[in-house]
């Protein structure tokens, strides 16, 4: 019995001790990324005129303007608002249905060569890397400023991370029921429409819901370089500091966020 | 009618799946496989709907060969074989109507079965189908609200609103209870004799074999060790077609 454990604790001693050592490297290697960043940056300090300014910001939020809620002329919070609602909707469905053939494309267990598989996880990263205020910039160059460039640049963006969540959810279907339809006699896409769709659609409902989501929280930014939305009047006032202006809009905002997250989040419960 | 011409598998790894099988299944028989698992029973079944490729030889449906038949003449002939499985393989988020119906895609051309428009009599059709295994009350439920003994059962269901002319059944008891085990080989059975549709079943209970089957093979090692009727399926014929004595677990009990 002495002659076993002994060989085991002297075995556990050494891993702890190695594992000792990777926690003071690893430890050593933050510290030393993070001095590097800070000398990275120069600290100038705070502005003589910050107290200031940041009073009147506070004052704005706490006296915003109730008169650019409406206005009958038009470029209005209301307005901005549903351009916001509208593009980051339009972008959602946009994305939600042109993603459908790269999630398969990307799918594992939808081809027989992992090359083909491959290739398509590898276009939807390149989809992905871009932010969608970046790809908003390079479409307003392409269709000029406006909320057509805002849906663009959220459709294609939002393609590249549904497209992966679409094909995860195709790889981790049960296969079962391809087999049985194979077995009765299906064609390709008789199995795909009777075995693979019905199992997929709530998912990808419901991820689009969720992108629906963030989306709408990237829409308000999209007007800050001209694509359209909320966006627009938020930048402005912002240059003028017109705070009342700013807090009605930020206000509005988060109203907007907070009722669309309530919406989307009671339809995905009931999807799945 | 199936049957096996010099029929060979061998898998991609040197595994033997199945090794010079020649025999003849007759129209309305019910025949049970039995062996221990990696004897090919598997192997056997999947490869009479081709669900398995075979590496030489010929199988035969109805006089129709399944190895040369290509694309839709293979779907054609898959058409009229229904198959049962160990883990029902149902869409579980599916009613039960629509599983059913899934069984008669084969019948109709892409677009339309696409579009999910199915006549009025492939609907009547299903519904006759659970009726016949006694759950046509549960048509417009969700699958997954079903017991396995149910699911199972809309599988059969599946099978005969295929129309099939022969039915496959893969271990098809194996996660059920001893209580709906029973009953579901009861289904079986009256669908074989009553629609006189040729069934062959994976069993590895070897009571229920000899209770329900009008024919036992057994495999070992690939290779047919026995063929006979039930009677003729001694614990000493079990014992040499499993290589060993049998095992108090290989039997479902309470007859």
């Amino acid at each position: 019995m002495k002659s076993n454990t002994t060989p085991v604790t002297g075995k556990a001693s050494g891993s702890a001790f190695r594992a000792r050592i990777r926690f003071a490297l690893t430890a050593l290697i933050v510290i030393a990324v993070y001095y590097w960043s800070i000398q990275g940056i120069r600290f100038e300090g705070i502005q003589g005129t910050a107290g200031t300014v940041s009073k009147s910001i506070l004052q704005g939020f706490l006296h915003p303007d109730w008169s650019f809620v409406y206005i009958p002329e038009g470029e209005d919070l209301l307005r901005g608002l549903l351009d916001t609602l509208v593009i980051s909707i339009l972008g959602t469905v946009v994305a939600a249905v042109v993603c459908i053939p790269f999630a398969f494309w990307a799918s594992t267990n939808m081809s027989r060569r992992l090359a083909v598989s491959g290739s398509g996880k590898i276009a939807l990263s390149v989809i992905r890397v871009f932010p969608e205020i970046i790809v908003a910039i390079l479409f307003i160059k392409a269709v000029g400023p406006g909320s057509f460039a805002g849906v663009l640049a959220l459709g294609i963006h939002s393609v590249g991370m549904l497209g992966k969540l679409y094909s995860e959810t195709i790889e981790n279907i049960d296969r079962g029921p391809q087999e049985a339809l194979i077995a009765s006699g299906a064609n390709r896409l008789q199995v795909l429409r009777y075995a693979v769709l019905p199992q997929v659609i709530p998912q990808f409902l419901s991820y689009s819901l969720y992108r629906f989501e963030i989306n709408i929280r990237s829409a308000t930014t999209l007007g800050l370089v001209g694509a359209g939305g909320i966006g627009t009047p938020l930048i402005f006032a912002l240059q003028v500091r017109n705070w009342n202006r700013v807090g009605i809009i930020l206000l509005g905002i988060i109203a907007l966020v907070v009722l669309t997250d309530l919406v989307s989040g009671w339809l995905r419960k009931r999807i799945t | 009618m199936i049957e096996f011409d010099n029929v060979t598998k061998v898998y991609a790894n040197g595994t033997v799946g199945l090794r010079n099988i020649n025999l003849t299944i007759r129209e309305g028989e019910l025949v049970v496989i039995v062996g221990l698992s990696g004897a090919g029973k598997s192997t056997f079944l999947r490869s009479i709907n081709r669900l398995t490729d075979i590496t030489s030889g010929d199988i035969r449906v109805n006089g129709q060969s399944v190895t040369r038949a290509s694309g839709s003449q293979l779907r054609r002939i898959r058409r009229d074989i229904g198959m049962i499985f160990q883990s029902f393989n149902l869409v579980k988020r599916s009613t039960v109507i629509r599983n059913v119906l899934s069984g008669r895609v084969g019948y109709h051309s892409t677009l339309r079965t696409l579009l999910g428009w199915f006549p009025k009599q492939d609907v009547e059709l299903s519904l006759d189908a659970l009726q016949r295994v006694n759950i046509r009350e549960k048509a417009y439920v969700r699958s997954d609200q079903l017991s396995g003994g149910q699911q199972q059962r809309v599988s059969i269901a599946r099978a005969l609103a295929q129309e099939a002319r022969v039915i496959l059944a893969d271990e098809p008891v194996a996660s059920l209870d001893p209580l709906t085990t029973r009953q579901v080989m009861e289904d079986l059975k009256r669908i074989n004799r009553d629609m006189n549709i040729t069934t062959v079943i994976n069993l590895h209970f070897i009571d229920l074999a000899r209770e329900y089957a009008t024919r036992i093979i057994g495999l070992r090692a690939g290779e047919v060790v026995f063929d006979g009727t039930p009677e003729e399926a001694t614990d000493e014929a079990f014992a040499e077609i499993y290589g060993r004595p049998v095992q108090q677990d290989e039997l479902l009990g309470g007859a």
